[in-house]
């Protein structure tokens, strides 16, 4: 077990899985390529100035973008388009705030830049789904073997490519 | 590493201040230069600094390295951030892999292997091929790093005479001579192959790696890093012999850009100028990589070589030293 399984999973990991188990496992044993991409940065941009009125929650791992009464948990995505990967995040948070006892309602999902929301809904479907993608994440996590390449074309944008494809 | 970092190469003696988030850079001539402290990767020093604790913290804080290099192009160490991306299952296989002598001795043989290839590359001879033959079936032999080395140093005496060949007399090696560098050949491998050496360290912080958990130097020295030794050894070649090689011939060298005394040799000021611009245009240079589909310069080689040993902690793939391809 890492370090990481040790305090749990947070939406970076949910995401990795998502996108593809290797960048879990790479990122669950400590090898974080600089992130300082020109993306990232301009995601933090957005965060700062978007939305004025939010708590961030800090679950340890997970930061939660913020929450609004009524226990609607909201992440903003600087994205311009929605993915199952950011649906999964959002229920990823929504399963941590109900296990600290939070009655939650739902989740929201925020695209700034298509002026867009989706929704998130919450119920036992939705816990059973997450918990299974966190099964899913502790298996990953757990192996001895790195998971395989995906096919290149869907490394596209991934910050591990130079170290999984950077060998002659 | 990033794209949108760069690395500063600072050849004159220079006060670095700090001014809020920049660095402030400034000269005898009493010019000053702002650097975006985000812009920077690292910086290299040819020559006198004067840092404060100013400056120091923000460079800290944003895990600049400050390499120097003495005044014959030796690498006198290092102002290296305390904060490092270690990590502890990458340390756990590397720590593991160093200290099997099996596994060890296989990765010191096939960088002295591989660097001599490289050399013959970089000079474009067949007079090598005996020496070649030799170093192979020394390395077959050798039963420690010692050996190790021990043969390439032969194999380096002959390929310093071959490359001695190619020089105008005043550039000449004749034996290569460190601390300090004798002649003026001397002193250009010096620089160049401390650059290389830098180039290393800071593409190793740039991974989870330790840079002094390594297979071919001695470890015995603390004040070295001894994986990026390793690691620069295949590199030094396309740097050194090359650029060297091609300053002769294009003639870009003149006597005097060095200050030859008796038995020692430094860069002029105007050498320092020449030589930091000539690393940086080769570490620029681009060649088409084949697996990564796109083009990566030699400095960006220089971080894929890393990349293969934090492959090798993780993933158990067999290192190979880096060969020109092209
Ligand atoms: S480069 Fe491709 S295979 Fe590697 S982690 Fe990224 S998506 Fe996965």
């Amino acid at each position: 077990m890492t370090e990481e399984s040790d305090t749990g999973l947070g939406g970076v990991h949910i995401k990795y899985l998502l996108h593809c188990p290797r960048q879990l496992w790479l990122y669950s044993r400590g090898y974080r390529p600089e992130q300082r991409s020109d993306t990232v940065a301009f995601g933090e941009a957005l965060d700062e100035t978007t939305y004025t009125r939010r708590r961030t929650i800090d679950l340890g791992e997970a930061k939660i973008d913020w929450v609004t009464t009524g226990a609607v948990v909201h992440e903003t995505k600087s994205s311009r388009t929605p993915t199952p990967q950011h649906e999964a995040q959002v229920r990823h948070y929504c399963l941590l705030l109900s296990r600290l006892g939070v009655n939650v309602a739902r989740g929201t999902i925020h695209y700034p830049l298509i002026r867009r929301t989706v929704e998130v809904p919450w119920g036992d479907e939705a816990r059973a789904h997450a918990e299974e993608t966190e099964r899913q994440a502790h298996e990953v996590i757990g192996s001895h073997q790195p998971p395989p390449r995906l096919p290149r074309k869907q490394c596209r944008g991934c910050s591990y490519r130079d170290y999984c494809w950077g060998e002659l | 590493m990033t794209a949108a970092t760069r690395t500063y190469w600072l050849t004159e003696p220079c006060r670095i201040r700090r001014a809020d988030n920049s660095l402030r850079i400034e000269r005898p001539d009493d010019t000053r230069v702002h650097i975006p402290i985000t812009d920077i990767r690292d910086l290299v020093l040819f020559d006198h600094a004067d840092v404060n604790t100013a400056a120091f913290s923000l460079l800290n804080h944003h895990n600049i390295t400050v390499h120097v290099l003495d005044h014959y192009g030796n690498y006198s160490g290092a102002l290296t951030p305390a904060d490092d991306m270690s990590s502890a299952p990458v340390l756990r296989s590397q720590s593991a892999l160093t200290s099997n002598s099996e596994q060890r001795l296989a990765i010191a043989r096939s960088l002295v292997h591989t660097t001599a290839a490289n050399v013959i590359w970089a000079l474009d001879t067949n007079l090598l091929a005996n020496p070649l033959e030799q170093l192979t079936e020394q390395l077959a032999e050798a039963s420690d790093t010692e050996q190790i080395m021990g043969a390439e140093g032969n194999f380096r005496r002959s390929s310093w005479e071959v490359l001695d060949t190619m020089l105008p007399p005043w550039l000449r090696l004749n034996g290569r001579t460190r601390r300090p560098p004798t002649n003026a050949g001397n002193a250009f491998v010096s620089y160049v192959n401390s650059v290389t050496y830098a180039r290393m360290v800071t593409a190793l912080r740039c991974t989870p790696l330790h840079p002094s958990l390594g297979f071919l130097h001695a470890d015995t020295d603390r004040r070295r890093n001894t994986l990026a030794l390793d690691l620069a050894e295949p590199f030094k070649p396309l740097f050194a012999e090359r650029i060297l090689r091609r300053a002769a011939a294009q003639k870009t060298l003149r006597k005097s850009d060095f200050e030859s005394d008796v038995g020692r040799a430094s860069l002029s000021n105007e050498g320092r100028k020449k030589v930091s611009e000539l690393i940086r245009t080769e570490l620029s240079t681009t060649v088409h990589h084949r697996s990564l589909h796109r083009k990566v310069s030699y400095e960006e080689l220089i971080h894929l070589e890393a990349l293969k040993i934090v492959r090798l902690c993780l993933e158990d793939t067999p290192y190979k030293p880096f060969r020109p391809w092209w």
